[in-house]
């Protein structure tokens, strides 16, 4: 954030390629445009310019679904890969080492010139963490099923509470809101009941459902739906997708909102394509509850 | 003050890498699933940036911001490349499913970080129409010829959009930063 005088402001061209270079990238043309300009005003503008973009980007990222856990382990294992690489080829993983490792985050800095066997431990417990908050496969924003069981190392942190547990818990708070789930007229919806419990101050919240078909999630998926007093009614926040597994009568699902969630006005389940959308068509209501 | 994960990471940490995925790993995600043409690229691209991140950790420089804005900022460009390299071929979203996503109200996203909260106080003050450019663009990695078709709006003014709206929200984050500075 150095102190920039009038010969360092980019001109009209600079500015129109830097925000193309930030937004579309730029064709090879363009880059050779760009090329012949004052590398370090454009440097630093290019660089306030992606810092912006980046903030904008975070904005709209909040409540952000996790990292599935498989992925996860593929990028610890990378992460595995290019350390060894720095360290050479010829040093092998210490995985004895890795699995005396302490299980809680290191407090000091470990020197740089040791073993790196701890990216194996670093693998192994990114995936033991990422399973603990496992979503359903392609329903990155609900989970329905309690954390599996084998993980490759002892437990690093208690079991978790269920998300039935924690739906209490949160309906024991005096602030939390619950709104009950009635029917529609959608075939889809014969006998569904169930309710949301939503707690405005961590935006945090569970619905749930009983009577929902078990759906295939290669078919079609349910997604939640929560209109917000201070948002267009047109485009409600999107709650999450979310699966009913074979057999289930009732789930308890959390929730979690892709935006915050200033006054929950109403809660809505949609049927909609694998993966859910950003805009629903709203053909198939299949749950719907009000606030007060 | 303690060092930040991507310090950690450049300085050998042990413990940083677990902590960087932990942490960082959603914000990539969801990054990656918006600025993808599918899902199974979104999942090549997340694991480019991670190694992205591995390599720059040591450029990181805690004075220009947030490590957070730094992991956006490379996730942003290695998104953009993969974006620029596969234009050929459709977006992920249909066309009617781009429009919902809203910007989270002033005040309330300082949990997501510091340089998120001025960018929210910034969009605040656009017009609809502007956020809605910037969110197509950014958010959903809509080139700006494709926010016009999209939007039925010239290209000049989706241009004049983007442009007021990246400068408004810098203005605010150098504003404050100069702010910091000086106040420290």
């Amino acid at each position: 954030m150095s102190e920039r005088g009038p010969q360092d402001q980019p001109d009209e061209a600079m500015v129109d390629l830097l925000i193309k270079q930030v937004t579309d990238g730029l064709s090879p043309a363009e880059q050779r445009a760009l090329d012949v300009l004052d590398s370090a005003v454009v440097s630093a503008h290019l660089r306030d310019f992606e810092r912006a973009a980046a903030a904008i980007a975070l904005a709209g990222s909040a409540n952000a679904s996790p990292l599935p856990p498989d992925l996860a382990q593929q990028v610890a294992r990378q992460a595995e890969q290019h350390f060894g690489a720095v360290a050479g080829a010829d040093k092998p993983i210490d995985l004895a080492a890795a699995r005396s490792a302490p299980a809680a985050r290191a407090p000091a800095a470990a020197p740089r010139s040791g073993a790196y066997g701890w990216l194996a431990a670093a693998a192994c417990l990114v995936l033991a963490v990422a399973a603990w908050n496992r979503p359903p496969p392609q329903a990155p924003t609900a989970q329905v099923s309690p954390p599996p069981a084998a993980v490759p190392l002892p437990a690093v942190r208690p079991a978790p509470p269920t998300p039935a547990e924690e739906r209490a818990a949160l309906l024991a708070k005096a602030d939390s809101l619950k709104v009950t789930f009635g029917a529609t007229k959608d075939p889809a919806a014969h006998g569904v009941s169930g309710d949301v419990v939503w707690d405005p101050a961590t935006q945090r919240g569970f619905m749930r459902l009983v009577g929902l078909a078990p759906n295939d999630p290669s078919m079609h998926q349910y997604q939640l739906w929560i209109f917000d007093g201070g948002r267009d009614k047109r485009y409600p926040v999107d709650g999450g997708v979310f699966d009913i597994p074979a057999n289930a009568t009732e789930v308890v699902l959390p929730i979690r909102a892709a935006l915050p969630v200033l006054s929950p006005q109403a809660f809505a389940v949609t049927i909609e394509k694998p993966g859910g959308v950003v805009v629903s068509g709203r053909q198939h209501v299949v749950a719907l509850g009000a606030a007060g | 003050m303690s060092p930040s994960v991507l310090q950690r990471i450049a300085s050998g940490d042990s413990a940083a890498v677990r902590d960087c995925i932990e942490q960082y790993g959603a914000l990539v995600w969801s990054l990656a699933r918006r600025l993808s043409r599918s899902p199974s690229d979104a999942e090549d691209a997340t694991q480019e940036i991670f190694l992205d991140i591995w390599r720059s950790a040591g450029r990181f420089d805690a004075a220009q911001g947030s490590d957070k804005v730094f992991i956006a900022m490379i996730a942003r460009r290695r998104l953009i490349d993969r974006l620029r390299k596969t234009s050929a071929e459709p977006p992920m979203d249909p066309v009617e499913t781009l429009e919902a996503v809203a910007w989270a109200d002033p005040g309330t996203a300082s949990e997501t970080s510091f340089e998120a909260e001025q960018a929210t106080r910034a969009l605040a003050e656009l017009r609809p129409e502007q956020r809605q450019v910037l969110e197509l663009g950014l958010l959903h990695g809509l080139t700006q010829s494709e926010i016009a078709t999209r939007l039925q709006m010239p290209l000049g003014t989706v241009k004049s959009f983007m442009r007021r709206g990246l400068i408004r929200v810098r203005e605010y984050m150098n504003v404050d930063a100069q702010r910091v500075l000086s106040e420290g």
